[in-house]
């Protein structure tokens, strides 16, 4: 009847995870004000603008690839971009400026007014992407931040608009509670841009 | 049409093609029924989305119990195999295509640059190769190579006997990763295959060691779970090579 002893080191990675992610559903209205929030960016033309570094960098371009290759057949591409897709720019800032300036110093040359930044760390702390939060807030895009832990620098940042914390102090629960976050994100913004008219649109116009 | 919060049409992530039909007459059906209940209701279309994100973290929580009641024994052996190739001189390659790729590359990445908040330190870094991320090699060469050997070129050129190959897929998987594994194989590599929905294409192959299905026919829970897996196993690898 036991589990052998291989079973147990193997049920407690997973049991691990099962608070972090099911504490996601207690944010469950802010990520549909933020899918609002995004869609209303989007019907307008915007794009959307990912980053982060470490893993969290192929959250980034998960994240762009899920809005460009919608999962649910039927639903609109959306305009997306990960920030660390093209190296040459990314080593060539890096070499320049320093590795902190890698987001910051794309976002201006590539972002408009109508744009979303989605900003990614899994422990709050990214220099690289709280400066390139800031310099999204600087250039007037919506700004989205996706951390972990106590939310770190991230959290405390005056230039983020929608934060979701998943609460892990392990790094790898934390990157599994953004998968599902941003899966939520990328297909519930479309439920908003089924709509002929996104509501709430006179309001922010 | 789709009911409020039940699972979205599938569709491969990988390359392989939708698996719902694209193009019918679904495309005019709204897949939202909440949306035109109450249409342009602000308060109604947010409440409809706060219920259909729930239901998508009470899924994913349910899918991993499964993976875990059906799979967790063979995790541990997986490792015990993985611990036992990096000891002996083996390096892990990854192949995925399209959403998939970034799983393969956060596998690869942690192996490569573990870094853990927790008590139990600084882990050991292990060699990973991620056989996504070279623009030359993943783009199609104009000399007539066709797409389908991406991964079984790069794994004939730089995998040997005691390697690991990790292979994902969220359901059909493609001809570029049965190739990858078949050449993988062919070299005497230890071969892990990660899937879901209904196994597709992976679970008839002879080349594949170990083969994990999560069984669910939503793309986006399947990857979900998935990264659960290889951080799974990257966790319990590194604990066996510790031990040994």
């Amino acid at each position: 009847m036991g589990r052998s002893a291989d079973e147990l080191s193997v049920a407690e990675i997973f049991d691990r995870r099962v608070a972090p992610v099911a504490g996601v559903a207690d944010d469950a209205e802010a990520i549909a004000r933020a899918c609002h929030a995004m869609a209303l960016r989007l019907q307008r033309g915007g794009k959307l603008i990912v980053f982060g570094t470490g893993a969290a960098s192929t959250d980034a371009a998960h994240v762009a690839a899920e809005f460009v290759h919608p999962a649910v057949a039927g639903t609109r591409p959306l305009p997306a971009i990960s920030l660390t897709a093209d190296v040459a720019t990314l080593t060539g800032i890096a070499e320049r400026s320093g590795l902190p300036e890698i987001f910051a110093r794309q976002i201006p040359v590539v972002a408009a007014a109508d744009d979303v930044a989605l900003g990614i760390s899994t422990d709050g702390h990214s220099d690289s992407v709280l400066r390139g939060l800031r310099a999204a807030r600087a250039a007037g895009l919506l700004t989205v931040g996706l951390t972990g832990g106590d939310g770190g620098d991230l959290a405390a940042l005056a230039s983020v608009d929608h934060l979701l914390i998943v609460r892990s102090h392990d790094p790898q629960v934390v990157k599994e509670g953004h998968v599902t976050i941003y899966h939520i994100l990328a297909e519930l913004v479309q439920v908003f841009l089924e709509q002929p008219r996104v509501p709430g649109t006179e309001a922010l116009s | 049409m789709t009911a409020p919060g039940s699972e979205p049409r599938p569709r491969d992530r990988d390359g392989a093609g939708p698996t719902g039909v694209a193009g019918d007459a679904s495309l005019n059906v709204p897949l939202y029924p909440f949306l035109t209940a109450q249409h342009g209701d602000l308060d109604a279309v947010l409440a409809g989305v706060r219920r259909a994100a729930a239901e998508r973290i009470d899924e994913i929580v349910a899918l991993r119990r499964t993976v875990l009641e059906r799979d967790a024994d063979r995790l541990a052996a997986c490792a015990r195999s993985m611990a036992a190739s990096f000891t002996a001189g083996g390096r892990l390659l990854a192949f995925a295509n399209g959403v998939s790729a970034t799983d393969a590359q956060e596998l690869v990445r942690l192996f490569l640059c573990p870094r853990d908040a927790r008590s139990e330190g600084v882990f050991r870094a292990m060699p990973a190769f991620a056989l996504t991320t070279d623009v030359a090699a993943v783009t199609p060469p104009s000399t007539g190579v066709g797409c389908d050997s991406v991964f079984s070129r790069q794994v004939a050129a730089l995998g040997r006997a005691r390697d690991i190959a990790v292979g994902i897929c969220t359901g059909g998987g493609s001809a570029s990763l049965v190739r990858g594994f078949e050449a993988a194989d062919r070299r005497g590599m230890l071969t892990v295959a990660i899937t879901g929905h209904d196994g597709g294409l992976m679970a008839e192959l002879d080349s594949v060691d170990y083969l994990f299905v999560v069984p669910s026919p939503s793309p986006q829970r399947v990857q979900e779970a998935q990264t659960t897996i290889c951080h799974a196993l990257w966790e319990l690898t590194l604990r066996e090579v510790g031990r040994g």
